[in-house]
C-alpha cells in the first residue's frame, strides 16, 4: 500500500510538471486555434533567465514576476513574427512551421548564452522530503502542484468572469463576428500568446529545481505536456490537471509494475485511444465546425 | 593554394621565433581532436580537449616533433553519431590530419572510426570505454584504432569486485540508461556478477532526460537491494541520487567512471556523496609528473574551485598526445601505417600522467590500460578522492601495464 501511495504521489508530482507546461498550449488554442510548438523552449528560456537572475542575487520569489514579464514579452514576439503572418493569409499550417522554427532558434540562442550543460537550479524550499500518508514528498513538488492548481483557477476565472476573458472566448468562437462586435481580435491573440509564454516561463522556474536546467530541457517535457493537453482536452483547464495526473501516474506505475523500459508507452497508448474515441479530449467541448 | 600561403607564413614566423633549424619551416603536424564540447557529456569532452591542448603546448615549446610543430584541429561532435561521421570525413579529406585523438561516446567512436581505418590514419580513443571499440576491425589485417582509456570489460568486474567482494553486498540492483553505453555496460555488469554467482535483484532502465526515477528506485528498494550499480552519464545519475534523497532510501552507489563527472557531483549535491567509481587518475599530486600536470592544468585553464571537471578525461587526453608524439618520432614520418607500426612497438617508455607506458600496444592488443591500473575514487565534499587510503599510499608507485 505504501508503495502504491508513493507511486501515486510521485505520479501526481510528475503529472503536474506536465500540466503546468500544458496550460500554455491551451491558452493560445483558446483564441486563435493555433498552438505554440515552441512551448518547451519558452519554458526553458524562462528557467534559464530565472537561473541567471537568482545567480545575480535576486530572491527566488522576487524573481518570479520578472521571469513572467520576460515570458510575456517573448510570447508576444513569437506571435508577431511567427503566427500573425500565417493567420493573416489564412494559412492552415504556416504557424506550425514558424513556431517550431522559432523554438529551434530560441534553443540555439540559449545554447550559446548559457552553454549546453545541465545546471542546478537552487531550490527555494528545503530539499529534505516530508512524510505524507507514509510516502515521501518533496516540498518543491507540493509547490508545483499548488502552482498548477492556481494557474488552472486563474485561467478558468479569467475566461468566465472577466470582460477580457469573454473577449477571448468570443474570439475563439467566431473570430470574424467578434471583430464586428468591436473586439480587437489581433490584440486578443497577441495577448493570449504573451499569456501562454508567461505561464511557460513561470512553469519553467517552478519545475527547474526538480528537473535539471539546460537548453535541452524543453524538448522532452514540451512533448509530454502536449500529450497531456490532448488527453485532457485543449479547451478545459480542469482537463489539463486530470490529463497530467493520468499521464504521470501511468508512467510511474507502469515503470514499477510492468517494466521501466516501457514506462512511456501506456500514456501514449492512452493518447491514441483518446484521439480515436474523443478527439476533443476527455474534458474538451466537441466543437462543431460548419463548413 | 591561396589559403596555404598565410599558413606557411605563420609557420615560418613560428619557426623563426623558436630559432630552430631550417627544416622547422615545414608545415605543422595536424592532429584531429574530436569530442563533445557541449551537451551532457561536455565535462568529459572539454577536460579531454584541455588535456590535449596542454600536452601539445608543452611539446611545441620543447621544439615539436620531428622539428615540426603540432597543431590541434578541434571539432565538436555534440555526442551525435552523425556529427562524428561528418567530422571524421572533414578531418581526413579537408584537414588531412596525421592522426586523431578523442571520442568520449562509444556510439560516436564506433560510427566515426571506420573512416580513419579506411584512410589508414591512426585513432587514439582517449575516453570512450565501450569494450568493442578496439575490436571493431579485428578481422582486417591492419587495425588503426588504439585506446588509452579503461574499457568496460575492466570497469564492470571492478565495480562488481568492489560491491560484492570488498563491501560484501549480497543483493544489488543495476540501473543503466537506454543508450549504447548504458546497455553494453549493463551486459558487462551482469556477466561480471554471474562469475561471482550473483543475480541482480533488479535491472532497471531509464532514458536520457528522465526527470523522475521513483519507479526504478522503488523496484530496487522493494527487491531489497543493498547497493545500486549504475551505468549512465552525469545528469541522470544525479537524478538517481536526488530520487534516493526524496524516497529517504540511501544505499551506496557504485558505478562506472562517469560518477566522477562534474555535472553528477554538482547536480546531486549532498545526496551524491559517497558514490564510488573506477578512476585511472585522481586529482592528487602523487607523483612529480602528476603534480606538474595538475599545476599547469589549473594555471592554464583555471577551472572553478580548482577542480578539474573530469580529471580522468584530462589526464587521458594529455597522455594520448604524448603517446602519439612518441610514435611519430619513432616512425620518423607522418604516414599513418608507419605511425601505427611504431605504436604497436614503442621502443622507449612514455611517461604519462596515468601510468608510464612501457610497450603499451602490440599487434593484437590495442588497449593501453589494464585492470591493475585504475583505482576506486569516491565523491567527497564535491570532489573525487581516493576511496581507499591504501590506494593513495601506493599511488606514488606507478602501476604498469600487465
Amino acid at each position: 500500500m505504501q508503495i502504491l501511495t508513493q507511486l501515486i504521489f510521485s505520479g501526481i508530482a510528475l503529472g503536474m510538471i506536465y500540466a503546468v507546461i500544458a496550460f500554455g498550449y491551451q491558452l493560445t488554442f483558446a483564441t486563435s486555434d493555433t498552438l505554440n510548438f515552441g512551448q518547451g523552449d519558452a519554458l526553458m528560456l524562462g528557467a534559464l533567465v530565472g537561473l541567471t537572475l537568482v545567480g545575480l542575487g535576486v530572491n527566488y520569489w522576487l524573481m518570479l514576476p520578472l521571469v513572467c514579464l520576460f515570458g510575456a514579452f517573448q510570447g508576444a514576439v513569437v506571435e508577431r513574427i511567427g503566427v500573425r503572418p500565417a493567420i493573416k493569409i489564412k494559412s492552415e499550417f504556416g504557424w506550425i512551421m514558424s513556431t517550431i522554427a522559432l523554438g529551434i532558434i530560441f534553443k540555439n540562442v540559449a545554447e550559446n548564452v548559457w552553454g549546453r550543460d545541465d545546471l542546478k537550479f537552487p531550490s527555494p524550499l528545503p530539499e529534505s522530503p516530508l512524510k505524507v500518508l507514509g510516502a515521501n514528498v518533496l516540498p518543491m513538488e507540493i509547490l508545483v502542484v499548488g502552482g498548477a492548481i492556481l494557474m488552472m483557477l486563474a485561467v478558468e476565472f479569467f475566461n468566465r468572469k472577466t470582460i477580457y476573458g469573454k473577449a477571448v472566448v468570443a474570439t475563439f468562437n467566431d473570430r470574424d463576428a467578434a471583430k464586428l462586435m468591436g473586439i480587437n481580435t489581433a490584440l486578443v491573440i497577441t495577448f493570449s500568446y504573451a499569456l501562454s509564454s508567461m505561464t511557460a516561463a513561470f512553469a519553467g522556474v517552478l519545475i527547474a529545481p526538480l528537473t535539471l536546467t539546460g537548453a535541452t530541457m524543453g524538448a522532452v517535457l514540451g512533448l509530454k505536456a502536449f500529450a497531456v493537453a490532448i488527453i485532457g482536452g485543449l479547451t478545459s483547464g480542469m482537463g489539463i490537471i486530470v490529463g497530467g495526473i493520468i499521464l504521470g501516474i501511468a508512467e510511474t506505475t507502469t515503470g514499477f509494475y510492468l517494466s521501466t523500459g516501457y514506462k512511456d508507452v501506456p500514456g501514449l497508448v492512452l493518447l491514441l485511444i483518446v484521439l480515436a474515441v474523443r478527439p476533443a479530449g476527455l474534458f474538451g467541448k466537441t466543437a462543431i465546425k460548419k463548413v | 593554394m591561396t589559403r596555404s600561403t598565410p599558413f606557411g607564413q605563420i609557420a615560418l614566423a613560428l619557426a623563426a621565433a623558436s630559432l630552430t633549424t631550417l627544416c622547422a619551416a615545414a608545415d605543422p603536424i595536424k592532429i584531429g581532436v574530436a569530442g563533445p564540447f557541449t551537451g551532457g557529456s561536455s565535462s568529459m569532452g572539454v577536460s579531454m580537449r584541455d588535456g590535449v591542448r596542454l600536452a601539445i603546448d608543452e611539446i611545441n615549446k620543447s621544439g615539436g616533433v620531428l622539428g615540426r610543430q603540432l597543431v590541434a584541429v578541434e571539432r565538436d561532435d555534440e555526442a551525435k553519431n552523425e556529427r562524428g561521421v561528418q567530422i571524421a570525413q572533414e578531418l581526413i579529406n579537408k584537414e588531412k590530419v596525421t592522426a586523431t585523438v578523442g571520442y568520449i561516446n562509444t556510439g560516436v567512436a564506433l560510427a566515426s572510426q571506420r573512416f580513419f581505418q579506411e584512410a589508414k590514419i591512426p585513432v587514439m580513443n582517449n575516453v570512450a570505454t565501450g569494450s568493442i571499440i578496439t575490436h571493431q576491425f579485428d578481422k582486417e589485417p591492419e587495425n588503426y584504432v588504439f585506446r588509452n582509456a579503461a574499457h568496460d570489460s575492466i570497469q564492470a568486474p571492478m565495480i562488481v569486485e568492489e560491491a560484492i567482494a570488498r563491501r560484501g553486498f549480497k543483493k544489488v540492483a543495476i540501473l543503466a540508461d537506454s543508450t549504447n553505453y548504458g546497455q553494453l555496460g549493463r551486459q558487462d555488469l551482469e556477466t561480471a556478477l554471474k562469475t561471482k554467482g550473483v543475480t541482480p535483484v533488479a535491472v532497471e532502465k531509464f532514458n536520457i532526460k528522465d526527470v523522475d526515477m521513483t519507479a526504478q528506485l522503488l523496484k530496487a528498494k522493494e527487491a531489497g537491494a543493498e547497493a545500486v550499480l549504475t551505468y549512465g552519464i552525469g545528469p541522470e545519475l544525479a537524478q538517481i541520487a536526488n530520487g534516493m534523497t526524496k524516497l529517504g532510501w540511501k544505499v551506496p552507489m557504485v558505478g562506472s567512471w562517469t560518477l566522477s563527472m562534474a555535472n553528477y557531483i554538482d547536480n546531486a549535491g549532498p545526496g551524491g556523496e559517497g558514490a564510488r567509481m573506477p578512476q585511472t587518475f585522481i586529482q592528487e599530486p602523487t607523483t612529480p609528473k602528476r603534480q606538474s600536470f595538475i599545476i599547469s592544468y589549473l594555471k592554464t585553464f583555471n577551472p572553478k574551485n580548482a577542480r578539474m571537471d573530469s580529471p580522468v578525461s584530462a589526464a587521458q587526453g594529455y597522455d594520448s598526445i604524448y603517446l602519439l608524439a612518441a610514435a611519430i618520432k619513432q616512425a620518423g614520418s607522418t604516414e599513418g601505417p608507419k605511425i601505427k607500426a611504431a605504436l604497436e612497438d614503442l621502443k622507449t617508455p612514455v611517461e604519462g600522467v596515468v601510468t608510464t607506458y612501457n610497450k603499451p600496444f602490440s599487434k593484437t592488443d590495442h588497449d593501453a590500460i589494464t585492470a591493475n591500473i585504475p583505482v576506486f575514487g569516491e565523491v567527497k565534499a564535491g570532489k573525487v578522492v581516493y576511496a581507499y587510503a591504501d590506494d593513495q599510499k601506493k599511488a606514488s608507485v606507478v602501476q604498469l601495464k600487465k
